[in-house]
């Protein structure tokens, strides 16, 4: 066990030896920097990833399901979903009606890119018809005014809510209530604006407008129209339930004989996940191997440099010896300085990465305007910093070992024989 | 072996391969060494002298034969108590000094002091006792190379003191001096002695084995002689 003045020995002379070859210790040590500054944006990436994922999905509501003919997978389910039967009004009204688990669940029908039109200004947004209960739905949070209520509903009245966009968009100066839209043509009164929902790849959601279901029938018919329901299971613990008994009801609903696949999907938020998840693993993928390569480079000329460092240093290594110092300090004084060569490294890459981050926030933010980055936070996490340290550390201890061995274990003789 | 041997060889013999050829530095030596003798090593360059006194500052490890310092074969030792040997028991002082060259005097007699694990405060208390006692005391923060060359050995030989070592061992240490330093060297060896250490001292000069009490002679890797100094034993 190495004692304490022997540890503060080493740790001088590792310091003053790093000093005093100081533009070779920055030279050495610039493939570490490129590891560490790789190593923490890669984690910075996934944690603002985490962040505005898990605030995206918390805002549509964790314990959605919508019941539907496509599937939110894509892919290879989307050419099966084709051959897939509409949903119509009457199963979809039928399994709300039977559905006995969640808190709430409601027809959902959906025109995709319709055309609404303040004065002679249009837009493309996608048009809902729904029930009254959309607006309890954490999609359906009331910003200004109110939802519609199931009078509204029942008659079929012109009146319209509107997505966080489209209110943007026709009202920039947020007086949306009370004013007029077209519909297809047809007035709609806006009794009310949603708050924004959108984020990250789910920015769609604000340039809504949802009508009654009666309203939407009178503008664009429910004839060849293809329904989804929207549940509510009241929590997550309920989403298992609530899952089994949509698809029951729904399997008697639409006749499908038992052993035979579903003929319609169940979708939940959960079902990006797995996109969340490929993009995390992406990131680790590419971030890994440009951190181990730069790793490697680093830990090569680390190495390099030590057994410079070694080897120009032989006659101090038998002075010390032979004065009595242990292999364990010549071996630690070594591994201390290849250490701090990499510590230096991780301290040059911190504030790098620093400015690369809060660079690329500012540009998302206030450039681009993606509001999501601000569940990002502009400073690197203490965790990832640590990470860097402990990495950094790893690689010097890696790196450093042989030419430590290498010092430790000369004979005294020879190495005070060096000149 | 007597029980004030405090260094005791046996037969020992150090050989080195160079190539094809074996060169046997040491071939057949014995010693006994008591307390507080003061020695010298004397012989021809190139007769095992050094290689000696590697052996007995335990520095290198003979290829035959048998080393027992203080009693203790020192075959049986590991490198940390080989270590530990060097650190307390021996002080070694070099022809060439073997300061390290960007630390101050004071910093440089210290450095055993570390290895041993003493506090801050005791190293500085016991390397400045030790450069005062070779005369140094005004010179303390300068490095070696801001030092005569008779000021460096005194260096380093504060260096081998300050752990107060039971013996000094010093190969050629006025070889690279003149001959007045050199007798200033001498001096303090023979006030080293007069405090009860035990010294051994290699030299190729009569003048300097002058001072010693016994005197072995090697040639060619063999004792050749070992005999009390006339002038100078009692
Ligand atoms: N590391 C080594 N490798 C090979 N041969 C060596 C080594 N060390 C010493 N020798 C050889 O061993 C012999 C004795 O060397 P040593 O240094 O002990 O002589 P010395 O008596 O100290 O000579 P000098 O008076 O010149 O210092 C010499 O022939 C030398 O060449
Ligand atoms: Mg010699």
């Amino acid at each position: 066990m190495p004692r304490a003045s022997e540890i503060a020995e080493s740790f001088r002379i590792a310091v003053s030896s790093v000093r005093a070859n100081l533009m070779r210790s920055i030279l050495t040590t610039s493939g570490i920097v490129v590891g560490i500054f790789f190593v923490v944006l890669m984690g910075v990436f996934i944690k603002g990833l985490d962040a505005v994922w898990e605030k995206t999905i918390s805002i549509i509501g964790k314990d959605m399901i919508y019941v539907d003919k496509w599937d939110w997978a894509g892919g290879h389910s989307w050419r099966k979903a084709e051959t897939r039967k509409d949903i119509t009004f009457e199963q979809a009204e039928a399994l709300c009606a039977r559905l006995e688990a969640p808190e709430l669940a409601m027809p959902l029908a959906r025109r995709w890119g319709g055309s609404v039109m303040v004065g002679n200004k249009s837009m493309n947004c996608s048009v809902m018809g729904t029930t009254s209960l959309y607006g309890q739905t954490p999609a359906g949070e009331i910003e200004s005014g109110r939802f519609f209520n199931p009078m509204e509903e029942q008659q079929g009245t012109n009146v319209t809510v509107i997505g966080y966009g489209v209110a943007k968009t026709f009202f920039p100066d947020g007086n949306a209530v009370g004013q007029t839209i077209k519909i297809k043509g047809f007035p709609f009164r806006i009794i009310g604006t949603i708050a924004k929902r959108g984020f990250l790849f789910m920015d769609f959601i604000d340039n809504q407008a949802f009508i009654s279901l009666e309203a939407f029938k009178s503008v664009y018919g429910f004839q060849d129209r293809n329904f989804e329901v929207g549940i509510k299971a009241g929590n997550e613990r309920m989403l298992d339930l609530v899952r089994d008994e949509a698809v029951g009801v729904m399997r008697q609903i639409r006749n499908v004989p038992p052993g035979a696949p579903d003929d319609f999907s169940v979708n939940e938020m959960k079902a990006f996940d797995s996109q969340a998840a490929a993009i995390r693993l992406g990131i680790w993928v590419v971030g890994i191997v440009l951190t181990a390569l730069s790793f490697v480079v680093g830990a090569i000329g680390i190495m390099n440099i030590m057994f410079v460092s070694v080897t120009e240093r032989t006659k101090e290594i038998g002075i010390r010896k032979a004065i009595g110092a242990r292999r364990s300090s010549i071996l630690m004084q070594f591994l201390l300085e290849s250490s701090l060569l990499c510590i230096a490294g991780a301290l040059i890459a911190i504030p790098l990465v620093q400015i690369v981050v809060f660079s690329i926030r500012f540009f998302l933010l206030n450039i681009l305007e993606i509001e999501a980055i601000e569940a990002v936070s502009p400073l690197l996490p203490l965790d990832l910093l640590a990470i860097a340290i402990a990495v950094s550390i790893f690689v010097g201890l890696v790196a450093g070992i042989f030419p430590a061995i290498k010092a430790a274990f000369m004979n005294p003789v020879d190495a005070l024989r060096f000149e | 072996m007597t029980s004030d041997a405090i260094i005791q060889i046996e037969h020992i013999s150090r050989s080195y391969a160079m190539g094809d050829e074996v060169v046997r530095a040491l071939r057949d030596v014995s010693v006994t060494i008591g307390k507080n003798e003061y020695i010298a090593i004397m012989g021809p360059s190139g007769s095992g002298k050094s290689t000696l006194m590697n052996m007995l500052g335990c520095l290198d490890t003979p290829s035959s034969g048998s080393y027992f310092f203080n009693g203790v074969d020192v075959r049986t030792l590991s490198d940390d108590e080989l270590a530990d040997i060097r650190n307390k028991e021996i002080g070694f002082v070099f022809q060439t000094f073997n300061l390290l060259p960007r630390a101050s005097a004071l910093k440089n007699v210290e450095l055993p002091l570390i290895y041993a694990g003493l506090s801050a405060d005791a190293r500085r208390e016991r390397a400045i006792e030790a450069l005062t006692s070779v005369g140094l005391e005004a010179r303390m923060s300068h490095k070696p190379n801001e030092l005569s060359g008779g000021q460096r050995q005194r260096v380093a030989i504060a260096r081998a003191l300050v752990t107060r070592p039971s013996i000094i061992l010093a190969d050629e240490p006025t070889g690279n001096l003149d001959s007045k330093t050199g007798q200033e060297i001498m001096a303090l060896f023979q006030q080293l002695w007069e405090q009860g250490n035990t010294v051994i001292v290699v030299t190729h000069e009569e003048d300097i084995a002058r001072h010693t009490h016994r005197i072995v002679r090697l040639r060619d890797g063999l004792i050749e002689s070992d005999e009390p100094n006339d002038a100078k034993s009692l």
